[in-house]
């Protein structure tokens, strides 16, 4: 069969982009070796965040006296937040089903190998069929980087071992939980299993968690969790794994821990391999497929998006490079703007940040003033929170004012931080945010609270 | 007592002046004609002389103000005086023209039906009879904005500067950052380039920055003389105009340009003649160019064609010949008009531009003597140029250059008797014309008739 566009992949970069090219009357074919949604929906930040919340009510519950609520005998039964999980996910799931079926998408279950380009369209073998397309989108996504330790294979064997999908699909609290990897998705689960019940520690190579955050910020946060419990083994790395062991170095000892779990969560990796990349010359460089501001491969008429480009990693990442792609197949030229990607970490409490961090800026050279204040100028924090901690903090660029980063841990930080993404959009000035309108009593004011002396 | 200075409204269509700098700070002493202040138009330059004595007092406005002719830009008296009811904004004070902001509504209600006359009146792009200021068309020709169906906010509908502002900002959508750094460069940065790179298309800061914008290279670049080893000067007010005047009138007509050379002799003999003989009879000094000028002005009523003005889907078609005749000044190309030079002699051609020559060097220029010309004049010749394609200047369809002298060689005329190659000086002629308004034949003729009026100079002059 030939279609103008086909796209490997049915993540939030794949099924994205193949539904607006659809639409936009392109023939498209969407090949999934998994279901749609990718890994967002099936094992990333969909069912993390049935699981989170899940503890979040928990948690309120456990400490509802603190708010004058008695409740006896809260419990969290992991089964049923299990269960909850399967059913938002299959919701999900369905919905995206019927969008690129309604779009009319021809999604066709099974992995898709590029075999060669003829006559100016790409061949490919999609589920064992022969498909031609004149486009192409390669969305192939990312998998969970396994770094050499010994003992990891038998371990993810055993189950030991695991991912985050692993996690996800198993129905046993584990009494202690090691976490391999402080990053986003290690403390996500970190946090969930610290509400579970779990006693978790986390292994971390770097000197802080939460990677690229507000230093600042994740160090509160670590501080946070060190109070509800969680270990952290900064500078920490794991060698071995035994039965129900785990060997790990830190400050040029060796040590060894019990655990009935260890989550797998150093990082992920482009998907790159298998794909015959090689037979129409898709250059790739450190395992990830290199694009430029639009989206474009080194060959003409290959796009890349999402996790496999590896230029940040994010499910909204992928949607709007996904956008670019089939706009620039469409003849707009239009390119990815990658300052304003705001990132969150949905830990409780939240933290969201957007722009550059400090740490960031003086990496550039780039002269900033910081701002910042505690949430506890707020009132709508004051009037729900309890001794949680919580700090906006914003970053303006000396000489124009403008804003250039914005972080804030705390309630709502999700839900607030996409206006961060729009100031700095528009390229607006703190003096600029600081004259708007911000609606009384919430979280979002902080923003306002933080720009003024 | 204290006594206002104001603004002087130099010629018709001036209607704002820009201060260029103070001579004297507030507590100076004023003398009789001490020079205040110096002003410019767009497109020259004066200085402002003392009427009376005292002390500046006070000014309203400072170097770089754009100011509403009439307004009082400071005060002279004796120490001690109150300046207030000299504000610009004091309630029931002098100024009626008000301050800078509402200059141009104040001003503009009155100049309606003149809007419509005289030669030089612009079309607008794509903006047929729409009622619009010429400053606003000023600055819609400068940005490029099309104001077509577009109803103003002056007097009767009238579109005024704010509207082509407002347009203009709502057709190059731009990010609030870029928006600031576009309205602190005054609007030069329409050459970003569009769409932008931002959110919906929008002009991001970096575009301006790469459109070159001073607004926003001036953060990024400081000190133009630098490591680059370049000095960076803004563009004066003048030299902005010559730019747009250029680059419109190359991006919208179809110019070609055609070359010819006729045997200077008789105009080299005449010129001789008159420089032997001609004060003792109270003629002046005649050059080779007025002398071009003065054929210009003979020939080119035969060929109505090149005397016109294209304008919209119309040709005007002008009577009488007004010849602008290109000079160069200190400030930049200047363009003066030798008002109706078919009627004039070939003596008073040649002390009009001499004289309009010397104003414009000078920089003191009313505006009004820069504009009305229905064809143009420009001469080379004395950097030995052979050739060039001078550039229109629009709405005008035509414009003639004038190169310089060389000795050509011919076949000796004079029967089959004579023999051999004799030299003869030679002078060139470089007729630019818009293609859209005239054909090559027409032009042609045009330009051999003007040739053949030179080499016939002596009959000509009985024209």
């Amino acid at each position: 069969m030939a279609y103008d566009l086909l796209v490997i992949g049915g993540g939030p970069g794949g099924y994205h982009a193949a539904e607006k090219a659809a639409l936009a009357g392109l023939k498209t074919m969407l090949a999934t070796d998994g279901p749609v949604g990718g890994v967002c929906l099936n094992e990333g930040c969909i069912p993390t965040k049935a699981l989170l919340y899940s503890a979040k009510v928990y948690e309120a519950a456990k400490g509802s006296a603190k708010y004058g609520v008695r409740v006896g005998g809260a419990e969290l039964d992991h089964g049923a937040v299990i269960e909850r999980k399967r059913k938002v996910v299959s919701a999900l799931t369905g919905g995206v089903t019927r969008r690129l079926r309604k779009a009319g998408v021809t999604v066709a279950q099974g992995g898709a190998v590029i075999r060669g380009k003829a006559g100016g369209a790409f061949r490919a073998e999609v589920g064992g069929e022969a498909v031609e397309a004149s486009s192409l989108i390669i969305a192939t996504g990312s998998s969970p980087i396994m770094p050499r330790i010994e003992g990891l294979d038998r371990a993810l064997g055993t189950g030991f071992a695991m991912t985050s999908s692993g996690m996800l699909e198993s129905a046993a609290v584990p009494r202690r939980l090691v976490v391999v990897g402080g990053g986003v998705i290690g403390l996500e689960m970190a946090s969930y299993y610290n509400s579970a019940g779990s006693e978790v520690f986390v292994v971390e190579a770097l000197d802080h968690i939460a990677g690229f955050t507000d230093r600042e910020i994740s160090s509160m946060l670590m501080a946070e969790y060190e109070r509800k419990g969680v270990r952290f083994l900064l500078k920490g790395t794991v060698t071995a794994l035994g039965d129900g062991m785990v060997r790990y170095g830190l400050d040029g000892g060796a040590y060894e821990l019990n655990a009935d779990t260890v989550l797998m969560s150093v990082g992920r990796r482009p998907n790159v391999a298998g794909l015959g990349l090689e037979s129409i010359g898709v250059e790739t460089k450190g395992g990830r497929i290199p694009t430029d501001g639009r989206m474009r491969t080194n060959v003409s008429g290959a796009y890349a998006v999402g996790d496999v480009n590896g230029e940040s990693m994010l499910a909204h990442t992928a949607y709007v490079e996904a956008e670019v792609a089939v706009d620039n197949i469409l003849g707009v030229r239009r390119s990815v703007r990658y300052g304003a990607i705001p990132s969150v970490i949905y830990t409780n409490p939240e933290v969201a940040g957007c722009g550059e961090t400090e740490e960031s800026a003086a990496g550039k050279g780039m002269a900033v003033e910081v701002r910042k204040k505690p949430l506890a100028y707020n009132g709508r924090y004051m009037a729900e929170s309890e001794g949680d901690p919580g700090l906006c903090k914003i970053l303006l660029e000396k000489g124009t004012g403008r804003i250039v980063g914005v972080h804030m841990m705390g309630p709502y930080a999700s839900e607030v931080i996409f206006g961060a993404s729009a100031f700095m959009e528009m390229e607006m000035t703190g003096a600029d945010v600081a004259g708007m309108v911000f609606p009384h009593p919430t979280v979002s004011e902080m923003i306002k609270e933080t720009l003024e002396r | 007592m204290a006594v206002p200075i104001v603004m002087p409204k130099q010629g018709q269509s001036v209607e704002t002046c820009v201060i260029v700098g103070f001579s004297k700070k507030v507590g100076d002493a004023v003398a009789l004609g001490d020079v205040i202040f110096s002003y410019e138009t767009d497109k020259a330059a004066f200085e402002l002389e003392s009427e009376c004595e005292g002390v500046l007092l006070g000014a309203f406005y400072g170097e770089g103000d754009d100011v509403a002719c009439l307004s009082t830009v400071c005060v002279v008296g004796e120490p001690g005086e109150d300046i207030g009811p000299f504000r610009p904004d004091a309630p029931g004070g002098p100024d009626k023209g008000g301050g800078p902001a509402t200059a141009e509504t104040a001003t503009d209600g009155g100049d309606g039906p003149a809007a419509t006359a005289g030669p030089d009146r612009k079309a607008p792009p794509g903006g047929g009879g729409v009622p619009i200021s010429p400053r606003a068309r000023r600055l819609a020709e400068k940005a490029g904005v099309d104001y077509g169906g577009t109803v103003g906010t002056g007097p009767n509908g009238r579109i005024i500067e704010r509207d082509i502002q407002a347009l203009a900002s709502a057709g190059r959508k731009a990010t609030v950052g870029a928006a600031a750094a576009m309205a602190a460069s005054a609007g030069s940065a329409s050459g970003a380039s569009y769409p932008g790179t931002g959110l919906g298309g929008r002009a991001t800061i970096k575009d301006l920055e790469a459109a070159g914008a001073p607004g926003a290279a001036a953060e990024a670049a400081p000190g133009g003389d630098g490591d680059g080893g370049y000095a960076e000067t803004r563009l004066s007010g003048a030299r902005r105009i010559i730019a747009s005047t250029m680059q419109r009138s190359l991006a919208e007509m179809a110019q070609l340009t055609l070359h010819a050379s006729f045997d200077a002799g008789a105009v080299l003999g005449l010129r001789a003649r008159i420089k032997a003989g001609g004060e003792a009879m109270g003629i002046g000094n005649v050059t080779l160019n007025d002398m071009v000028l003065y054929a210009v002005s003979r020939v080119l009523p035969r060929h109505g064609a090149m005397n016109s003005h294209l304008v919209g889907d119309s040709v005007r078609t002008f009577g009488k010949v007004h010849l602008g005749m290109a000079v160069d000044t200190p400030r930049g190309l200047l363009v003066p008009t030798v008002m109706d030079a078919g009627g004039l002699t070939l003596g008073m051609i040649a002390k009009a531009a001499s004289e309009l020559a010397a104003k414009a060097r000078s920089g003191g220029i009313s505006p009004d003597l820069l504009t009305g010309g229905t064809f143009t004049v420009s001469n080379l010749g004395v950097y030995g140029v052979e050739a060039f394609t001078p550039v229109i200047n629009p709405p005008q369809v035509a414009i003639l250059g004038v190169c310089g002298l060389t000795d050509k060689v011919r076949a000796a005329s004079g029967g089959p008797g004579a023999a051999g190659l004799q030299t003869y000086p030679s002078m060139g002629l470089s007729l630019t014309f818009d293609h859209r308004a005239v054909d090559g034949a027409p032009a042609g003729r045009f330009l051999k008739d003007l040739c053949d009026a030179l080499e016939r100079f002596d009959l000509l002059l009985c024209m």
